[in-house]
């Protein structure tokens, strides 16, 4: 059968003002602006978010630590020409919402060179790495900071899409709670 | 202040936001892709809240109480507009319904920030922010749609050519809205209608959309509705019914 989906996304939340963009999962898009509106619809029902990025799931360049491993040499062959990329990394597995964050930006003539030239200036370790992405920065989109008010500001309010609004029935106790 | 006229103006406003929220709400599980399923929900969740906003001022004016207002009126005392009732036809008839609504309300608001009536203002300026996300993803969908392929643009039109009559009631003056208008507390419906066509004409020709010369709405009185309000309450009003003491 065929994918009549729209071409996937992946979206990058940051939740406050100084704190890196993180990757929270991806939406399905016809093109770059929708792909921030379903963001918004998708990952900031909830709060707290100042600013998402999205970028074509086609246009990131993954790498695991054991990819590394396996072919320390992943990068020969593939230069092109200089372009800026954005580095994200995944360096821990403690917050299972958490995949990979933003690192940081540098000029390659690869994504492959990107991630190479990250793990030797020391940015990229990986002993503590699980996995790095490289993404051109002209394939990012990114929100408006004047769309904060009517984009992300008005979930904060929405305290009954929160879970712990609702009521539950325990397992073990018989009884109903509902916080205010 | 006109006390009475107030009330039936929030009223009429909490009824509009209301039936387009239910009618909405019929998509969940049925939108063409699983994004603009959550997308459109989410616009009918916060359509939901204005409605509620708005009955909350018509209970605070001495209305009777929300619950009561949405879940035991029968289809004669709703004041909402012809257009809102109608069912929810195809992708094109409900983002360009939802847009035509949007781009109204987004005006009105603009307006009701400046209401002489705190209540409303402050109303106002919660309700604001959200239209404005609203009316960005209509437009959104509008441009794709009407200047998408030959069946999206052939569909977005014969939307517009049903819903723009249906479009122009929702500024026809309500009773005693005029003493309303000169006090300050909300504008009147002439001046809001000239807002409004004078953004979504020109919005609506670049997505290759053709303005219909018909813009006579079937009515412009809120008492008289379409027969499709009816069966929409007796869903919406189902459950509620059902038992009367219920505590929700």
């Amino acid at each position: 059968m065929t994918d009549t989906q729209w071409p996937r996304y992946e979206v990058f939340k940051q939740d406050l003002p100084g704190q890196p963009h993180k990757a929270v999962g991806s939406v399905h898009a016809p093109d770059a602006e929708m792909a921030l509106l379903n963001a918004r619809d998708v990952f900031a029902r909830r709060p707290q978010v100042v600013s998402m990025w999205v970028a074509p799931a086609s246009a990131v360049f993954s790498l695991t630590a054991e990819e590394l491993a396996a072919n320390p040499e992943f990068w020969q062959g593939t230069a092109v020409s200089p372009q800026p990329y954005a580095l994200f990394a995944k360096r821990s597995q403690r917050r299972s919402m958490t995949f990979v964050e933003y690192a940081g930006e540098v000029v390659a003539e690869s994504a492959q060179l990107a991630i190479k030239q990250a793990l030797e200036d020391g940015r990229f370790q990986p002993e503590t790495a699980i996995v790095w992405w490289a993404v051109p920065l002209s394939a990012i989109s990114g929100s408006d900071p004047q769309d904060v008010d009517s984009y992300y500001a008005p979930a904060t309010a929405k305290t009954y899409r929160q879970q712990s609004y609702y009521g539950f029935v325990s397992p073990t106790r018989k009884s109903v709670k509902r916080e205010p | 202040m006109n006390e009475p006229a107030l009330q039936a103006y929030l009223l009429a406003q909490a009824d509009d936001h209301l039936i387009l929220a239910h009618r909405n709400s019929e998509w969940i599980g049925h939108a063409p892709i699983l994004e603009e399923d959550i997308a459109l929900a989410n616009i009918a969740q916060d359509e939901l809240g204005h409605a509620t906003l708005f009955y909350d001022l018509v209970c605070a004016l001495g209305g009777d109480d929300p619950d009561r207002l949405a879940f035991w009126r029968e289809a004669g005392k709703f004041r909402c507009v012809q257009m809102v009732e109608q069912p929810r036809g195809d992708w094109a008839f409900t983002m360009l319904r939802q847009y035509l609504f949007d781009a109204a309300e987004t005006i009105l608001l603009a307006h009701l920030v400046h209401s002489s009536y705190a209540p409303l203002a402050q109303a106002a300026a919660k309700m604001r922010n959200e239209e404005i996300y609203h009316l960005r993803h209509t437009t959104a969908w509008i441009k794709r749609l009407g200047l998408g392929t030959a069946e999206s643009h052939q569909r977005t039109q014969a939307a517009l050519d049903a819903l723009w009559p249906l479009a122009q009631q929702l500024f026809a003056p309500l009773p005693g809205q005029a003493d309303l208008a000169s006090a300050g507390i909300v504008p009147d419906g002439e001046s809001w209608q000239q807002a409004w066509r004078a953004e979504v004409r020109p919005f609506l020709t670049t997505c290759s959309l053709t303005i219909p010369a018909n813009d006579t709405p079937p009515t412009t009185d809120r008492t008289r509705h379409s027969a499709h309000l009816a069966p929409l309450l007796a869903d919406l009003q189902q459950v509620a019914r059902m038992e009367q003491e219920a505590v929700w």
